[in-house]
């Protein structure tokens, strides 16, 4: 029989596998703390609370094992995510006493997704393409994707190099990223 | 040049937590600095989480609040386990009594109607 200290190395979705097949929350108990540290930056990151923070972790693993035990969750770590943002999302509403909606915009991503994406462009087309999109970012952007994607430079280093701030490096790689996916898309939904 | 196709990765992968601490306290070579940036690049939830970890004004609470947490967690677990095996034992001893009972039971009717069959 499995018993959950024996196998200290399994995958998250192994260890849910386990608990869905036998109930013993010692499945969990090994797969919680390794979202701990994460799921503190999270509540942290909402709440900008220290004592919150660690109080809203403590409420999102008690949350986990009462829904786990109800229903399956196939990505647990995209789901774990949103009902974090939720319950941070749930005290700041009551905090400030306002209605307010839940966060469930964010893409749940299929285990990994990379080029699977784009499954009927080859790998030169689509190398192609990004280098089109590349070229028609801003120049900030631009600078900021090759130095971190292509030169695999930290933020810091760019930071040195160009002259911005961190947050402005962080900032121009999301955006340049979502506009060259935007791009993408805009290109394959016209068939060029 | 084929790095680029990076730009269209969304990882789910795993984070290192002592890479993450490492990370925070500016332990990490920038190779390994840009490793954990891509998976913040990738990843929202290692994003949000590296933001928020940077606001705690002193990694030593950092490491106290994440051992508080799972000694918490794990005693929870411990209790809710304790609580499961003391009732799967309720349940078994109330079948054991409703057996017992019921095997008395079909003893008695059995005496009833052989004593009477044997009257008849």
């Amino acid at each position: 029989m499995n018993r959950p200290e024996k196998h200290p190395d399994y995958s998250d979705q192994d260890l849910l596998e386990n608990y869905y097949r036998d109930g013993n929350t010692e499945w969990l108990g090994l797969l919680l703390p390794r979202y701990t540290l994460l799921l503190l930056g999270v509540c942290m990151k909402y709440l900008k609370n220290e004592e919150e923070a660690k109080d809203c972790v403590q409420q999102v693993f008690l949350k986990a094992i009462t829904e786990l035990a109800k229903y399956r969750v196939e990505y647990f770590k995209a789901w774990i995510y949103m009902v974090a943002k939720n319950h941070c999302l749930m005290r700041i509403r009551d905090r400030q006493g306002k209605r307010s909606i839940e966060i469930n915009d964010f893409h749940v991503p299929s285990m990994d997704e990379t080029t699977e994406g784009n499954p009927h462009l080859e790998k030169d087309e689509l190398l192609n393409r990004m280098s089109d999109a590349l070229a028609q970012l801003n120049n900030e952007q631009k600078q900021c994707i090759i130095l971190f994607y292509l030169e695999k430079r930290s933020y810091q280093e760019i930071a040195e190099t160009t002259g911005y701030t961190l947050l402005q490096v962080k900032s121009y790689i999301q955006n340049g990223k979502r506009n060259m996916k935007i791009m993408l898309e805009n290109r394959m939904r016209s068939g060029k | 040049m084929s790095d680029l196709l990076n730009i269209l990765s969304n990882s789910n992968k795993d984070i290192d937590n002592q890479k993450l601490m490492d990370y925070l306290s500016g332990k990490l070579s920038a190779s390994e600095k840009h490793e954990v940036e891509k998976q913040m690049a990738e990843n929202a939830m290692v994003n949000d989480a590296v933001e928020g970890l940077q606001q705690f004004k002193d990694q030593k609470h950092l490491e106290s609040y994440v051992d508080q947490l799972q000694k918490q967690l794990n005693s929870y677990i411990r209790q809710k386990k304790a609580r499961r095996a003391k009732w799967f034992k309720g349940q078994y001893e109330q079948w054991i009594y409703f057996s017992l009972v019921l095997v008395l039971l079909l003893i008695i009717i059995a005496y009833v109607v052989i004593k009477r069959l044997a009257h008849a």
